[in-house]
């Protein structure tokens, strides 16, 4: 119960959208467009060696030769590639070496934010229970990482993709675009050519990570996309847990997110990512919000590795985004579970693909679905076995739950069999709230809108116990905030 | 008119359906036909006696393309027809078309066989069917296309408010095959059961497709699909429920289980939903297995041969959807029919 008044406190506590601000701070912008000129600007900007530059141009080249895809359930306007700054980065700082030397103003971002950079908390000698480590990228160029020293005794390396492509050429060059090729996607392939930045993370074998990594982003500038890229590797028998949270100010214009994010588990390792995306969803007429194109990848090249992918998806005008899984180590597994929300007219055609190609691997995917207002929400994914898969195994659960006369909630799973001793079994129902449950729950007390937050929350546990515990939190609230005003 | 049934009449054959079409990822025609095959010759021979033997009151045939043209049911009027396409004499390709109208309260039983003896063939078959208010049609299919042909077959049916549609498809593929079936229930209270069965051995292919919109209130749907795939055979099935915005109170249930019994077999399911209305009680289920090993082990503990003992565990798996068959005689003949083509495994 505490939970629901919380969630319910919280609702009454923000009108609206609570990231909302932007923060006046002196950005520096590539010039508007995109040619090759840009490209050569970002990686110039960034001081990357040749080889990064021609994969970038390379890139580039491709990206002009394929069309944009049309296959996903969601509609926009036509994106005018031209029309949008593909680099904006705050002025006065090339990659300070502690919160000291961060810009107060940002800081102070940050601190609206909610994030946890408790690292001063912790030089001051507060010892927390959970340390996290943050990553915090603000527009194109990750501004701050915290307790790299802490991280770097141990042998994992927590830092920008710039910086790692300038200190760890060697394993950047070994694993960029390994997992999602260059020319794997439309919105992919754009990201390879104009990306500015991201997170990156080295595990080595046989090490546990001794704290959650934690990356926020932030789209501040206006007009402008945030091509963000990450990539970890997890070494044999390692383990890491990632968090990754996303916000952006209000603004009527859409702008374009469109990331890779890339994980590699060798034999034995273990990645856990969590997000919780709450790009700005647009106003609740449909004018402005993320397009949030993001493809998000994880090869399970060792035998038993293990990926697990957890997901809260409330923010973004429009959501394209299938983390995905290609279970080739013998004896891998991966899972999925997702919390899609939609509200207004947002519109979120997200899944996952789990692809197997060992033996005996094993996969599980439990996908929730909310749609409240005028919202489209789409489950679509792919299960696939190979002949070589002896042993697969898939469950799938999808449910979809609709708020309101005029939203919608659709289902499109796919599922390729193709060997006798693989086993995948997958089910789906949509309904609405229910009139007893609802009834029941206010004829003990609770408004309707608690009532509803409380079976929402309901619905949604499954999903929600699989986030690390903060990030459950903040999730849960997120939850009851994304659908304020959606019922009565 | 279906893309196939264009691309025949037009020699087109670039006009056939590709992988590249989403409907159409898993049942490749452009990929696999190069050239439009010449149109099929007048045959007429006499037929065969029709597999569902004389439960019909009245037979209609339509041989390479060629035969009635419609068939229409009075109001109240009750008919037992069999409805057969045959690929006959010299067949290449061809295009059938056939309009079927029930009045208020009529009453088909529609007995449609595909018939494709040794032949090598592209053939096109569109259907459409409307039932007004409170008209019924329980339509069972045998498809029993040669190995050799490439058959396509849509129908498209509309059902007014109170009509009641049960269908059950079976099949053993072809080279190439795709029975889709479109319903659409623009009347309220329209009550439908979409049933499949498919039976796979070589390299034969089938694709069961069903599309079910409901426009109307009070709606129901009950779809249930099973299958089994041998050898290098690749069953398909693509089924979407629709639910148009105001078309309150629908339930649908659709179910896809396949049996998959060897390496080289491929199953492929698609089963999509997709919902603009709130007040629905919708669901899915598909699983993919192998033949349950403890239920094997039971029956040979018991002196049953192997084989045997697939072939009694695979009839008890089709059988459920079988049951489901309304008309009695239709559904002996259907079980007769699996039961044939399980013996000739053992």
């Amino acid at each position: 119960m505490a939970a629901v008044q919380q969630t319910s406190e919280q609702v009454l506590e923000l009108e609206r959208y609570k990231h909302g601000f932007i923060t006046d701070i002196d950005q520096e912008f590539a010039p508007k467009g995109l040619s090759e000129d840009t490209v050569r600007f970002i990686s110039a900007k960034k001081g990357e060696p040749d080889w990064m530059l021609d994969w970038r141009l390379e890139a580039y080249r491709r990206w002009l030769a394929l069309d944009e895809p049309d296959w996903a359930r969601v509609n926009f306007p036509k994106i005018d590639y031209q029309d949008a700054y593909y680099y904006a980065a705050p002025k006065d700082k090339v990659g300070p070496d502690s919160l000291d030397e961060v810009d107060p103003e940002l800081l102070a971002v940050y601190e609206k934010l909610g994030i946890p950079l408790k690292e001063q908390e912790f030089l001051a000698g507060v010892k927390g229970s959970a340390k996290y480590a943050v990553d915090a990228v603000f527009d194109s160029v990750s501004v701050v990482t915290t307790f790299k020293k802490e991280l770097a005794a141990v042998g994992v390396i927590f830092c920008s993709m710039s910086e790692a492509i300038r200190e760890h050429p060697e394993l950047v060059r070994q694993y960029l675009g390994s997992v999602v090729p260059v020319s794997d996607n439309y919105f992919a392939c754009l990201n390879s050519a104009v990306f500015s930045d991201g997170s990156f993370v080295y595990v080595p074998p046989g090490v546990r990570c001794p704290m959650e990594l934690s990356t926020y982003f932030r789209i501040n500038a206006a007009e402008s996309g945030q091509f963000e890229r990450t990539l970890i590797i997890a070494d044999k028998a390692a383990y890491v847990s990632y968090l990754e949270g996303c916000t952006a100010p209000m603004r009527d214009e859409n702008q374009l997110h469109a990331a890779v994010v890339e994980l590699v588990l060798l034999d034995d390792a273990e990645i856990k990512y969590s997000t919780v995306q709450n790009w700005y969803p647009g106003d609740k007429d449909g004018k402005g919000g993320i397009y949030n194109f993001v493809t998000k990848r994880a090869d399970c090249r060792g035998d038993r590795s293990k990926v697990s992918w957890t997901q809260v998806e409330t923010g973004s005008a429009i959501t394209w985004k299938y983390p995905s899984c290609v279970l080739r180590g013998e004896g891998s597994s991966g899972e999925f579970y997702s919390i899609a929300i939609t509200n207004n007219h947002q519109q979120a055609d997200t899944g996952t693909k789990m692809i197997h190609l060992g033996a005996n691997t094993r996969s599980r995917i439990i996908a929730k679905g909310i749609s409240a207002g005028h919202s489209t929400s789409t489950y679509r994914g792919l299960v696939s076995a190979h002949p070589k898969a002896k042993g697969a195994r898939n469950f799938t659960q999808c449910d979809s739950l609709l708020i309101g006369k005029s939203c919608a909630a659709h289902t499109t799973p796919y599922i390729e069999a193709r060997n006798a001793s693989a086993k995948f079994e997958h089910e789906a129902t949509t309904t609405r709230l229910s009139d007893d449950q609802l009834f029941y729950a206010m004829q003990r007390g609770l408004s309707q809108e608690e009532a509803v937050q409380l079976l929402v929350n309901g619905f949604v546990k499954d999903v929600l116990q699989e986030l690390p515990m903060e990030f459950a939190v903040e999730a849960q609230k997120l939850v009851a905030i994304s659908l304020e005003g959606s019922v009565g | 008119m279906s893309a196939t049934a264009r691309a025949i009449e037009s020699g087109d054959a670039g006009l056939l359906p590709s992988r590249r079409d989403e409907d159409w990822r898993w049942s490749d025609l452009r990929g696999l036909i190069r050239a439009v095959p010449a149109p099929s010759p007048e045959d007429l021979a006499p037929l065969a006696a029709s597999p569902f033997g004389n439960l019909a009151e009245a037979e209609m045939a339509i041989v390479n393309g060629r035969g009635p043209a419609g068939l229409t049911l009075a109001a109240g009027e009750r008919r037992v027809v069999a409805l057969r396409f045959v690929a006959g004499a010299g067949a290449g390709s061809h295009v059938a078309r056939l309009a079927i109208d029930l009045g208020e309260g009529a009453d088909l039983v529609l007995l449609e066989t595909y018939e494709g003896g040794g032949q090598d063939y592209l053939a096109d078959a569109d259907l459409t069917v409307s039932l007004a208010a409170g008209a019924r049609l329980e339509r069972i299919v045998l498809a029993d296309d040669s190995a050799a042909g490439v058959s396509v077959s849509r129908a498209d049916i509309s059902l007014a408010a109170g009509a009641r549609l049960a269908q059950t498809v079976l099949t053993t593929g072809a080279r190439r095959q795709r029975l889709e079936t479109r319903v659409s229930h623009p009347g309220h209270g329209a009550d439908v059961r979409l049933d499949g069965v498919y039976l796979l051995t070589a390299r034969r292919h089938a694709d069961i497709t069903t599309i079910v919109t409901h426009e109307g209130v009070d709606g129901t749907t009950d779809q249930l699909t099973k299958g089994v795939a041998d050898d290098q055979a690749r069953g398909v099935f693509q089924g979407r429920i629709v639910v148009s915005p105001g078309a309150d109170r629908t339930e649908a249930r659709m179910g896809h289980h396949a049996l998959i019994l060897s390496d080289r077999a491929e199953i492929d399911g698609k089963p999509e939903l997709e919902i603009y209305a709130d007040d629905v009680s919708c669901a899915h289920g598909n699983t993919v297995g192998a033949l349950d090993d403890e239920a094997l082990f039971y029956a040979r503990q018991r002196g049953i041969p192997e084989t045997e003992a697939r072939a009694m565990l695979m009839a008890a798996f089709l059988g459920e959807v079988i049951d489901r068959i309304a008309h009695e005689g239709a559904r002996e003949i259907a079980q007769a029919w699996v039961a044939s083509r399980l013996e000739a495994r053992v």
